[in-house]
């Protein structure tokens, strides 16, 4: 369920890196809490962000949440398609339903998120908690 | 027997049918002079015209979820814009005669004609066919409205540079559009044409759309007309217009340029208070060019009242109608005083917009002008539609409630929903300010269930944090 070649933010975003460019999306328990997914509101490309800082919107029949990017850098592609398929992140939130493509500023950033299984054990903590 | 009072009323839309009705009902002779149509702009080319199209996309847009609902369609719903509008036509036409209808139940006189005063008792009309009549009476109400859009730098031409009143009569869907103004009017036009398939630009000078809503409610409206694919263009503005072979080349402020094929102008109404003889009265003018009355909707001058949109107030047709019942009864000896403080009002984008009372940043301002602390003494509570089994069961998930009260007299001050039929659920909210009813008697009286105005209740009581169907710890990314 939880991808191991990814790494995963606290506000449950995962980033897949290829060489200077991160492809984020939100996690399957992420997309699982928010429910049936109808509109995302996706940063435009070229838009600087900071790692912790809001990338965009992810709206569900049940609530509206912030997306948070969890590296830094520039939005170098947005998944147009969302626009017409929000469902995808639903039924396929590591793959078809990636959010974004991030030219990282210092890829070495990557390396502070946790892995997948330092994720797994967050989200036990999360559930006693 | 008595001679009744007679009454001059200087147009017959919103305000002044409704005065000329209300006129008649207490005793009064009525004539009522009118050069275009009974109703006036609200109902011809205005709030009526623009809710009967737009139900349409409200229909197409349910049609969307068809096979979601599990109501299968034999081929896709689509459009047809002349039969939308022969509709519109015949939707109008009926409300017309039925003031027409109205009107002669209560021996209303209607005189066909471009009125202007000649003094403090008499009208003088021009009729159609540029015979000359004169109508004396003992009170002239003047009810003449607001004009269209006039602005120099992007004259109307009707079909490129157009205002709302052409975009309700449209013949074929424009591809591209642009339109000069994000309020009322400029998201319901989105609205309407991003829905009928054209691509919208949506230019607003002021940071946010709707710039006189609560700031929650213009955040929910720009993220609405993005799923639109509403471009929606804040804080900046039209500097330049150029046509150019296969339209129009629209400059902005920040210098990017959209092309368009049309050319919606949703600002700058003015007020028909010149060439109808005001001056030669004396009657008062206020800055802007609104006729200045007081709450008896007294003008300067005595025995001359006016009302709606040319006194300048709130632009709205029941705000005139009001003013219209005000001026009468005044007239004819029950005296009484119009008052603002609760005026409920819709939106009609999809989702609806209902509104009453102040803003969220509006009570914080009169707060901290009384000398409180803005955060002690006005409470918030919010709640989404998405929290409603009626809302989940019908499909309109969008939306929320949000209700803001005195902390310390528990009254509501305010009230603003987006959702289904918001413009509908605000009058719940507008009568409990009315009878001055707090936020607990709210939350005490029972809601049935399933309804949209359990929200209501729910928001009331999110302001002491005890809503029943709100989680208690935020969950999601």
């Amino acid at each position: 369920m939880i991808p191991s070649d990814l790494r995963y933010h606290h506000e449950h975003e995962w980033v897949r890196l290829n060489g200077k460019q991160a492809t984020i999306g939100i996690s399957h328990f992420a997309q699982d809490a928010l429910g049936d997914i109808v509109f995302l509101d996706l940063p435009k490309v070229g838009t600087v962000v900071k790692a912790g800082g809001q990338i965009g919107e992810v709206e569900s029949t049940k609530t509206t949440s912030t997306i948070y990017s969890p590296v830094s850098g520039t939005v170098a592609n947005i998944n147009a398609n969302l626009k017409d398929h929000p469902e995808v992140v639903n039924s396929d939130p590591y793959g078809k339903g990636w959010i974004a493509v991030i030219e990282l500023m210092t890829p070495t950033e990557v390396d502070q998120l946790m892995t997948a299984a330092q994720y797994e054990a967050f989200l036990a903590s999360q559930k006693k908690g | 027997m008595v001679t009744p009072v007679h009454i001059a009323i200087l147009g017959a839309g919103p305000g002044g049918y409704v005065a000329a009705i209300r006129a008649a009902q207490l005793g009064a002779r009525v004539t009522v002079v009118e050069r275009q149509a009974l109703g006036g702009v609200c109902l011809n080319w205005g709030c009526i015209p623009s809710k009967t199209l737009l139900s349409v996309i409200e229909l197409g847009d349910k049609l969307k979820k068809a096979d979601e609902f599990g109501l299968v369609l034999s081929a896709p719903a689509r459009y047809d814009l002349p039969r939308m509008i022969a509709r519109k036509n015949r939707v109008v036409a009926g409300l017309v005669k039925g003031i027409a209808t109205l009107f002669k139940t209560w021996n209303i006189e209607v005189v066909e004609g471009r009125g202007e005063i000649l003094d403090a008792k008499t009208l003088m009309v021009t009729g159609p066919n540029g015979a000359h009549r004169k109508v004396e009476a003992e009170a002239i109400i003047i009810a003449t409205g607001s004009s269209w859009p006039h602005i120099a730098q992007f004259p109307i031409d009707g079909t490129q540079i157009i205002t709302s009143k052409e975009a309700l009569d449209l013949e074929v869907v424009p591809g591209r559009m642009v339109i000069l103004g994000g309020g009322v009017e400029g998201c319901e036009c989105a609205t309407l044409l991003s829905g009928l398939g054209t691509a919208i630009t949506l230019v607003e000078l002021q940071s946010r759309v709707l710039p006189l809503e609560d700031e929650e409610v213009s955040m929910l409206m720009a993220r609405e007309l993005k799923k639109r694919s509403v471009d929606v263009r804040t804080g900046t503005t039209i500097t330049n217009v150029e046509r150019v072979s296969n339209g129009l080349a629209i400059r902005l402020a920040d210098d990017t340029v959209v092309e368009a094929d049309v050319l919606l102008i949703s600002i700058g109404r003015g007020f028909h208070s010149q060439g109808i003889g005001l001056d030669r009265v004396g009657v008062a003018l206020g800055r802007r060019g609104e006729v200045l009355v007081n709450e008896r909707m007294e003008t300067t001058v005595a025995g001359v009242y006016a009302i709606g949109d040319v006194v300048g107030k709130a632009m709205l047709a029941h705000v005139a109608s009001a003013q219209g019942k005000v001026a009468v009864e005044n007239i004819l000896g029950h005296p009484t005083q119009i008052n603002y403080e609760v005026v409920p009002a819709g939106i009609f984008t999809l989702p609806e917009v209902g509104r009453v009372g102040l803003t969220e940043q509006q009570a914080r301002e009169r707060a901290q002008a009384a000398g409180q602390h803005p955060d002690q003494s006005v409470t918030v509570g919010r709640f989404r539609y998405a929290g409603l089994g009626k809302a989940h069961a019908v499909g309109d998930t969008i939306g929320l409630f949000k209700v803001i009260a005195d902390a310390d007299t528990d009254k509501i001050l305010g009230v603003h929903i987006v959702g289904a039929h918001a413009a509908d659920l605000v009058h719940e909210a507008a009568l409990a300010m009315q009878v001055g009813a707090t936020a607990t008697q709210v939350a005490g009286m029972i809601h049935a269930h399933p309804t949209l105005s359990e929200g209501l209740v729910e928001a009331v009581e999110d302001v002491s944090s005890m809503a029943i169907h709100q989680t208690r710890k935020k969950v999601g990314t």
